[in-house]
């Protein structure tokens, strides 16, 4: 009983002397606080940023034959935009069993033609699809201008996507055309049913076809096929031709995609993009970027704290395209400045919104790339302004560059100076 | 004591000395520090009364002589810690390892000690909320500054009875330590704004040296005194010199009383010129007494009061408290244990602190 109870007693007392910790508390101040406190300073850096560019015409980062979007638009006097695409050539033979043997393609009975329409534009409506034959030897030199002829002739199939929608089971019984709708995504894919009339095979050419699309709508048509840049969603066909098997016509399905490189699609469109001209541009098809170079004072870069840094740029032009246009404005850090070439880093990233309405300031804020520069000081302080996604819109903005003495990018950056540390 | 174990045990206090910190208080935010007491788990336990007569405690060196043989002690306490003031009221809690000492015998007549104790404790955490203008626009904030360590006494002391009535002991203190600070500013709006964490280490250098005499009036009336000189405090950031505060001289003395051979009473007084270490500094006075009773298992009661050498408002924060402990003998002999709770009440410029702290103290003698 006594050691029962010598054993307790030494229980509580270990137990209440325990190792434990809290002290913060609030403070009293400022009678009882310490008397140094984090400071916090913003300011204007005017001249930081210098030898800024552009780089993107008239090759850009992303052009039509690559981007990940078919741009169609019709909005007459503003521009207009027709994707176009090749198919890959399905061959004057096919296999007709499970070995090698082969018997010729003697005709296709019907196809179906896949085009994808990833997310839609709200303020489309009425919208029409039209799709026009082209010649094959269409391929990224392909302007406007040279296929206003294919483009004049009567369309091969049109369809009006809001009446197909309408229809049960988004079918028209009597074309055949159908809409599949994907219930977990925005995305709807148009299936067109052409017949042998439409796209017939021809064995000088081994299958291959060239199509134009032509969008119209109630008001201005705007409308993004997927390329075949875009995952698999790309163009594609489901072939079904006849073909020779010993001596009997047979029937087959042959599915034809554009991925991978065979084929070719893009769009063309008009008018084309203006040029660079000095001032810093982003975005469009071409797709532009600007490179900027920030020259941060070193007592900023070396002993601060971040703590909000904004890219103030004023645009040289008002941003151009389409309310459907507005596109998120990207500002980069690089790996390494090589220029145009630089490599972006994906980790520091930050964006704003770029509406196509008058504006007269556009701010970026910048603070996780400022933060990771003054947090490594050996890395490429250069920014790079570019679109996002790139190639997916034909807007564009252009702001005043650093030779501008009075309009000229700005960071307008709010920091902690270092904490004295060790002071009474 | 052998050259061995006292270098074992030498070790064993530098090894420990980073966990020297003693009880904190919000007074020493705008200071220094809190001061440590250097007194030992069973010296604390009589409320300090005993200090300058204990050779665990570091009070004097002259308590060395009273040690019989090699040993060591250690002490520990655990605080809860309440504070109160305009809007302001908050429990908090700390445990801490303020003293170790050994020492021991090396001749007839000269004894040799060393150890570390809380020189200055620099723990806390101040959270506070402001706002500022910025961009045109109020921004509300919280700012937290923290700090955690403190500064320790390493003392190398040596004492020599002179006669059979007179003891002189004389010691040298190395200062040194560290704080961790952390300053954070947390802003409400943290999508725009975003969190300020700045981090540096301070490190504390120092020196000082004392000297106390010991006089047996009769052989029941003891009397003490003691000074102490120390230089300056340099604070080193990066090594870098940012700071070089003056420290304090102390004075004191002591007296201790044994009318039976069961019974002791003690009281001491101490006066410290802190005043000239800086703004917000006072001179300050401190007293104790208190009465032990019994030898196997003694059972110690103390008092003490007197000043805080640092406060905000024109006058020295007071302080006031009570002890009360026992201790019992462990292992034949060669151990022992000391085990009491101290009150204390601290008041200065509107703020309030109560202290309830478990003190424990464990001697060896191996």
């Amino acid at each position: 009983m006594r050691r029962a109870a010598r054993l307790a007693a030494i229980g509580l007392a270990l137990s209440a002397t325990a190792c434990t910790e809290h002290l913060a508390a609030p403070g009293l101040c400022p009678t009882y606080c310490p008397s140094d406190s984090l400071a916090v300073r913003d300011t204007i850096l005017r001249a930081a940023i210098s030898r800024d560019t552009a780089y993107g015409r008239p090759y850009g980062y992303v052009n039509a034959a690559s981007a990940p979007y078919l741009l169609a638009d019709t909005v007459p006097g503003v521009r207009g935009s027709h994707p176009i695409f090749r198919t890959p050539p399905i061959g004057t033979r096919t296999l007709i069993g499970s070995d090698t043997t082969t018997g010729a393609v003697i005709g296709v009975d019907s196809l179906y033609l896949f085009l994808t329409i990833p997310q839609r534009d709200t303020a489309t409506h009425d919208l029409a699809v039209a799709l026009y034959e082209l010649p094959h030897d269409i391929d990224s030199t392909t302007t406007f201008a040279a296929l206003t002829a294919p483009f004049s002739a009567p369309p091969v199939r049109a369809v009006n996507v809001d009446t197909l929608l309408a229809q049960p089971g988004h079918k028209d019984p009597a074309s055949g055309d159908s809409i599949i709708v994907d219930s977990t995504s925005t995305r709807i894919t148009l299936a067109l049913r052409l017949d042998s009339a439409d796209a017939p095979y021809s064995t000088a050419d081994s299958g291959t076809l060239a199509f134009g699309v032509r969008v119209s709508a109630a008001a201005n048509a705007h409308v993004e096929f997927a390329s075949s840049e875009l995952s698999a969603l790309g163009p594609r066909v489901n072939w079904y031709v006849k073909y020779d098997s010993l001596g009997i016509v047979a029937h087959k399905l042959i599915p034809v995609s554009l991925t991978g490189g065979r084929g070719f699609d893009g769009f063309v469109f008009d008018p084309p993009p203006p040029p660079l001209n000095g001032t810093l541009v982003v975005g469009s098809v071409p797709a532009a970027r600007s490179v900027l170079r920030v020259t941060l004072p070193r007592a900023i870069r070396d002993s601060a704290t971040i703590v909000r840094a904004t890219l103030e740029l004023i645009p040289a032009a008002l941003p151009q395209g389409l309310a459907a246009d507005s596109f998120d404005l990207v500002a980069q850090a690089v790996l390494a400045d090589f220029g145009a070439k630089s490599p972006l880093d994906a980790l520091h990233v930050d964006t704003t919104r770029i509406y196509i309405a008058p504006t007269d300031t556009v701010r970026v804020e910048v603070t996780n790339i400022l933060r990771f520069w003054v947090s490594d000081t050996l890395i490429a302080t250069t920014l790079v302004l570019r679109q996002a996604p790139e190639g997916a819109d034909l807007a564009e903005i252009r702001f005043y560059p650093s030779s501008d003495p009075v309009r000229r990018p700005l960071l307008r950056v709010t920091y902690t100076p270092h904490f004295p540390f060790g002071r009474q | 004591m052998t050259p061995a174990r006292l270098v074992t045990l030498l070790a064993c206090a530098l090894v420990a000395a980073g966990t020297a910190r003693a009880q904190d208080s919000q007074f020493g935010i705008v200071g220094l520090g809190t001061p440590g007491r250097w007194e030992s788990g069973r010296a604390r336990t009589g409320a300090g009364a005993f200090a300058a007569f204990d050779p665990a405690s570091t009070v004097t060196e002259t308590a060395l002589a009273e040690i019989g043989s090699l040993s060591a002690s250690v002490a520990e306490g655990a605080t809860f810690r309440h504070l109160e003031g305009p809007g302001l009221s908050s429990w908090l809690r700390s445990t801490r390892y303020p003293l170790f000492a050994v020492g021991g015998p090396v001749s007839s007549g000269l004894f040799v000690g060393g150890g570390y104790s809380t020189y200055l404790d620099r723990s806390f955490e101040a959270v506070t909320r402001d706002s500022v203008v910025l961009r045109d626009a109020m921004e509300h904030f919280t700012d937290a500054i923290k700090s955690d360590g403190g500064v320790s006494d390493l003392r190398l002391a040596a004492a020599a009875r002179l006669g059979s009535r007179v003891t002189l002991g004389v010691g040298l203190h190395l200062l040194a330590g560290s704080t961790r600070m952390t300053a954070t500013r947390n802003f409400d709006d943290s999508t725009v704004y975003f969190t300020v964490q700045q981090a540096g280490t301070v490190r504390y250098a120092g020196l000082g040296v004392s000297g106390s005499v010991l006089l047996a009036v009769t052989p029941t009336v003891s009397l003490a005194g003691f000074a102490r000189r120390d230089g300056h405090l340099s604070a080193y950031v990066a090594d870098t010199l940012v700071t070089r505060s003056d420290l304090p001289a102390t004075v004191g003395g002591a007296l201790r009383w044994t009318p039976v051979a069961n019974a002791r009473l003690a009281g001491s007084v101490m006066w410290r010129s802190w005043s000239r270490t800086g703004p917000n500094a006072f001179d300050t006075f401190n007293w104790t007494a208190g009465l032990e009773l019994g030898r196997a298992a003694p059972v110690r009661v103390g008092v003490r009061g007197g000043q805080l050498p640092f406060g905000a408002t024109g006058s020295a924060p007071t302080e006031w408290g009570v002890a009360a402990g026992t201790g019992r003998v462990l292992a034949n002999g060669r151990g022992f244990l000391d085990i009491g709770v101290e009150r204390l009440a601290r008041d200065g410029g509107g703020l309030r602190e109560r202290l309830w702290t478990i003190v424990l103290g464990l001697t060896l003698r191996p």
